[in-house]
């Protein structure tokens, strides 16, 4: 199980996350909801540990190891990982070898997890992860690395955003996939869709877990309320 | 393939070098056209159909060599350009001429061998004229010491005749620099198109000066010059861009990136757009610093630590 506990972090002395608690267990999905600017990006970013996203306070605790202080590789080789909102490009780096990664991974791995993408392997095994690659197939790419890499934690940051309509049902699939293979993963959206797929969902307000549950009910409260709320520091001016 | 006399031995030594770093056995084949020099003479010629070469070797050192391709020729495999210095220490001079016909289609691997020697002087200047719509495409690929006693210049100067297309591609990234002086200056007519491409890896004291100049003469005519430079330890860089847009509708395009790790390196870039007609159009883009962030962390969040992620993106740049 991953826990967050207490999580503060501030920026520039601004705090944008505000004593958090979630918990996740490997084979649920969950979902992280909130307006643009609440902090659910953050929360995925201090949970893979990136360099600019520590904690001030809290814990994160894997299957009660305190990892809080460990950087993103070694978060990653424990399982954890990280599906971006806008992936890195890469210059003179094929699919292939994108997905790859330097690891022991066969070319028919390579090719099932880009049909799941819907991308079709002999069209993009050989194409660079360049400024070439459209936002849309960037992002698949990354999410068939996700794939790959088979963690226990999968966060995916709007895993929809870049991506054209017709493919929702595509990320959904992959969801489930990932759920049905053991993984948690945790999505971070303000697409209902997305968020009625999910299990159980958090949502965030101003860098607070404001209601937690069953995604049915907090997605209907976010569309009744969030999303004519229109400003993101509800809490604080509360 | 004519191997000159009493040079067998140097020549085997050359080819053996060249076959374990490429794996390519194109030297030994009576199909390919093949320059060979070791030092100051030509140790292997091999011309094929429609392709005249000469050599000179002068006493004061210099070798000489020009290379002719007849119009309407078309030379199905790469003429390889083999120079090599076995000796120690020395300096090698080389003139090369090209006269490259109309409706030529030909490519050029160049290998430069100088994996053997403490300290060397390696000069190289080359005039080349390409004929009217042609394709010509010329690939330089440099082995050197390990010691960075080698010191390598190489100027041309090439004009591009109505409707031809080149491409050159310079890449000094498996073994040290040492020192690189790498001059190209480009004249195109006409609707003629070049693309420019070098990368280099710099490591310990390695110096890097790179100078890539478009002049886009010819209405309708294009260039793009591109310059990747990875910068390690104390190496020094310094890159210049330049492009004139000439005529009507001439488009240029530079790009210089650095990209640097460690303290002490020192890398500068520096481009030049100069219009001298209202219809053309030139751009740049310039970037000088450290890996990065974004594709670090990408790499990180997937178990690579961050060595391994900036080799990785480093062999993507270079390769």
């Amino acid at each position: 199980m991953l826990k967050l506990e207490n999580i503060r972090y501030s920026k520039n002395s601004t705090e944008i996350i505000k004593g958090i608690n979630m918990e996740f267990e490997k084979g649920r999905v969950y979902c992280i909801v909130g307006n643009n600017g609440v902090g659910k990006s953050t929360i995925g970013y201090i949970i893979m540990g990136l360099s600019d996203y520590k904690p001030q306070e809290g814990k994160i605790l894997l299957d009660g190891e305190d990892i809080t202080q460990l950087g993103p590789t070694q978060r990653a080789k424990k399982g954890i990982t990280l599906l971006w909102q806008e992936p890195a490009r890469f210059e003179g780096i094929t699919v292939e070898n994108y997905l790859k990664l330097n690891k022991n991974i066969s070319k028919d791995e390579i090719e099932e997890a880009l049909k799941l993408v819907n991308l079709e392997p002999a069209k993009y095994m050989k194409r660079y992860v360049d400024k070439k690659l459209s936002g849309g197939e960037r992002k698949k790419v990354e999410l068939a690395s996700c794939i790959l890499l088979k963690p226990d934690y999968l966060i995916m940051d709007e895993p929809d955003s870049g991506i054209d309509i017709m493919s929702l049902d595509m990320i959904v699939n992959v969801i489930n996939y990932m759920k049905e293979r053991g993984s948690a993963v945790i999505v971070i959206t303000h697409r209902k869709e997305i968020a009625l797929n999910c299990g159980y969902s958090y949502l965030i307000c101003a860098g607070k877990v404001f209601l937690e549950g069953k995604s049915e009910k907090i997605v209907e409260y976010y569309e009744k309320t969030c999303d004519s709320c229109g400003h993101i520091n509800y809490l604080e001016e509360d | 393939m004519d191997i000159v006399k009493g040079y067998e031995k140097e020549f085997e030594q050359l080819v053996e070098i060249y076959e374990k770093n490429t794996k390519d056995n194109s030297l030994r084949n009576p199909a390919v056209a093949t320059i060979i020099v070791s030092g100051n003479k030509v140790v292997g010629l091999n011309s094929v159909k429609g392709m005249h070469i000469t050599s000179k070797e002068r006493s004061d050192g210099l070798v000489m060599i020009d290379v002719e391709i007849e119009d309407n020729t078309i030379i199905p495999v790469p003429v390889h350009l083999c120079t090599g210095f076995l000796k120690k220490k020395g300096e090698q001079i080389l003139r090369f001429n090209y006269i490259i016909g109309d409706n030529v289609k030909v490519k050029f691997k160049s290998h430069c061998i100088l994996t053997k020697v403490e300290k060397l002087h390696h000069y190289m200047e080359s005039d080349m004229y390409i004929g009217k719509n042609s394709f010509v495409v010329y690939e330089d690929e440099h082995f050197h010491d390990e010691g960075g006693g080698v010191f390598v210049e190489t100027i041309t100067r090439m004009k591009i005749d109505e409707n031809s297309f080149f491409a050159s591609k310079f890449y000094e990234t498996k073994t040290r620099v040492g020192r690189i002086n790498v001059v190209m200056d480009i004249e195109l007519l006409k609707n003629a198109k070049a693309n420019l491409e070098s990368k280099i890896y710099g490591r310990e004291d390695d110096i890097i000066d790179i100078k890539e100049i478009l002049r886009l003469k010819g209405e309708n005519s294009s260039g793009i010059a591109k310059s990747t430079v990875f910068a390690t330890d104390r190496t020094k860089a310094h890159v210049v861009n330049e492009a004139y847009g000439e005529a009507a509708y001439a488009r240029g395009h530079i790009e210089c990136n650095e990209i640097v790790r460690g303290n002490e390196v020192e890398v500068s870039t520096l481009p030049l757009l100069k219009v001298k007609h209202d219809k053309a159009e030139l751009t740049h883009e310039a970037s000088v610093g450290r890996i990065k962030q974004d594709q670090l962390e990408t790499l990180m969040a997937k178990g690579l630590t961050e060595d391994e992620a900036a080799e990785f993106i480093i062999n993507g740049l270079l390769s």
